[in-house]
């Protein structure tokens, strides 16, 4: 090409851009890299139980290092209830904080418990741990669980559901100080989606005489409703996964039962408490191992859900 | 800042009607930010009342008062006096909601709310009353027919609001807001974000809607004010300088400022 010759200035230029170009496409690889890596791990080391107990290692609730015999059932069951647990009681909490920073409170006043919500968001698992054991667990021991039993023990459905000795550990106590651990996250993101809503349609909202509480279901939670489904998600993938915090407060029994105050165990808990004593090679630690591929499966399926109900409309 | 009382008594002796909104010794604060100094005009009714000036000259300030939307926003405040029905719609006692349904507004940019078309006309309509399905489905059709809006979306009120372009919108913004069967429309620049034609649209609009409204619209376009407006209120600094019959604001102002801004000297 006949054009005026390019200075040397470009050419390093160009040496650079190419070196910026692979970096780039390095670290976008490594991220592929790393989510196959750990699923290529967990597969191949719980294979060995996946193939010894076939499906029934997900219906069997017996988890029995003494006869060797493994099921997924329990470990299940308190993560997915305790997780339920926790969302149920942190989304209301969350909206209504994140709705009440956004456009109800003062901006000073909105800026001190903002910054408290963070502050609280960044408090390490283990603190919530040790705080669930002093304070949650007798809480729920001494109040909680005597009251809900005298006074709904005999209804229909809750009876099962509040069986058993006030110890106070199980997935309704995990369920709570997930739920306390939780809310923060859910309530930085659900800000941050309120206050992408463009104020000239809360004020069209206003302007047609509706009430606070009219422009905030009928107008800003629908447009926000994509956004709230992220923050929710957000919240879900740490309850999935706790560990340190529910091991403290689950009373960590492979049981299946209804109860929801008798002491149970997560998927991630008992890897926790089980990993140290499972010597290589053996059945236990391959059924462990089989439990965190589980874990990340149940992951994936909470996100691909998400994604469904937001493509769901709009 | 010349707005003494002859000049106001010889403006409603002009305009021969009652007015909609009397306007008083109205003086607004952004927090210290003292907005709007001692505005006092009549907004007649069923007529259309431009308010012109360059930005930041209090204009918009002064709409947003006529439904409290300062109220939303702590730090604002405003004094005076802005008779609406025989009350001062600045006091505290004034329910907000009903206000702001016989004061509607449209704002600079559509803003469709996220649900069907349909349910965007309906929404402010069950704010304030209960309809049977029959008769929400004729008020919907109304104003839409009205908004010159029904024979394009007849056939998809379920439709998401937002599927239609920026001048359908706007007009079903209108249509939203007269929906409620208020007695003021408050338009706040309402075909800047538009395109010439939808623009020319909104006027015709506006032509008809004074029949039965009482119209205050914010404009930066001083063709537009010509064209749709009977009256023009020229603010300038956070002072209204001056407020006249259109064809006298354009043909023959009483003051200089409002020539110098008319004529393109400055603004």
């Amino acid at each position: 090409m006949s054009m005026a010759p390019v200075p040397r200035s470009s050419k390093r230029q160009l040496g650079l851009d190419v070196l910026f170009h692979a970096l780039f496409w390095a670290s976008a690889l490594l991220v592929l890299l790393i989510l196959g890596g750990l699923i290529v791990l967990m597969a191949t080391g719980g294979w060995k139980a996946l193939t010894t107990f076939g499906l029934s290692f997900f219906d069997q609730s017996a988890w029995n290092p003494v006869k060797d015999r493994y099921g997924a059932l329990a470990p299940l069951l308190g993560t997915v209830l305790s997780t339920v647990i926790a969302l149920l009681l942190a989304i209301p909490l969350a909206f209504g904080t994140a709705f009440w920073l956004t456009n109800i409170a003062s901006s000073r006043l909105a800026a001190i418990i903002g910054t408290a919500v963070q502050l609280l968001a960044a408090v390490p698992s283990i603190i919530f741990g040790m705080w669930g054991f002093f304070t949650i667990v007798p809480l729920v021991a001494r109040y909680v669980q005597p009251f809900v039993n005298h006074h709904f023990r005999h209804v229909f459905i809750l009876g099962p559901l509040l069986k058993g000795p006030p110890i106070g550990t199980g997935v309704m106590t995990s369920g709570i100080v997930l739920a306390v651990m939780i809310a923060p996250f859910i309530t930085a993101v659900m800000c941050d989606v309120f206050g992408a809503v463009p104020p000239m349609l809360r004020e069209s909202a206003y302007g047609l005489g509706a009430t606070r509480w009219e422009v905030m279901w009928k107008i800003i939670a629908p447009w926000s409703r994509n956004g709230m489904i992220g923050a929710i998600v957000l919240g879900m993938g740490r309850a999935l996964g706790e560990t340190m915090a529910v091991t403290f407060v689950i009373g960590n029994v492979t049981s299946v039962g209804w109860s929801l105050f008798a002491p149970r165990s997560t998927v991630a808990s008992l890897i926790a408490l089980q990993f140290p004593e499972s010597p290589a090679g053996s059945l236990r630690l391959s059924s462990l191992m089989a439990l965190g591929f589980t874990l990340m499966l149940l992951s994936c399926a909470s996100l691909v859900v998400a994604r469904c109900l937001r493509g769901g409309r709009q | 800042m010349n707005h003494g009382p002859t000049t106001l008594a010889e403006d409603v002796a002009d305009s021969g009607e009652e007015a909609a909104l009397a306007v008083k010794d109205l003086n607004f604060y952004y927090g210290d930010h003292h907005a709007l100094h001692d505005i006092t005009m009549d907004f007649p009714a069923r007529q259309v009342t431009a308010m012109i000036g360059p930005s930041g000259c209090g204009k918009s300030t002064l709409l947003r008062i006529f439904n409290r939307m300062y109220d939303l926003y702590p730090g604002q405040r405003a004094t005076g006096e802005v008779m609406f029905d025989g009350v001062n719609i600045l006091e505290n006692t004034v329910g907000l909601d009903v206000l702001r349904a016989r004061i509607g507004m449209v704002f600079q940019k559509p803003t469709p709310f996220p649900m069907s078309i349909y349910d965007n006309i309906a929404f402010g309509v069950r704010l304030h009353e209960r309809l049977g399905r029959a008769e929400m489905d004729e008020r919907v059709q109304d104003v839409l027919t009205r908004v010159a809006l029904w024979n394009e979306v007849r056939d998809r009120l379920k439709a998401p609001a937002s599927g239609l372009s920026g001048g359908q919108q706007q007009r079903l913004c209108i249509a939203r807001s007269i929906a409620t069967r208020p007695e003021v429309i408050l338009l706040d620049e309402p075909t800047s974000a538009l395109d010439p034609i939808s623009t020319a649209r909104i006027e015709e609009l506006l032509d008809e809607l004074k029949e039965e409204f009482t119209i205050a619209i914010v404009t930066h376009n001083m063709q537009q004010a010509a064209r749709c407006a009977d009256r023009v209120a020229f603010f300038y600094m956070g002072g209204l300088i001056e407020v006249d019959t259109a064809d006298r604001i354009f043909t023959n102002p009483r003051q200089k400022q409002t020539q110098d801004y008319i004529t393109g000297r400055f603004g």
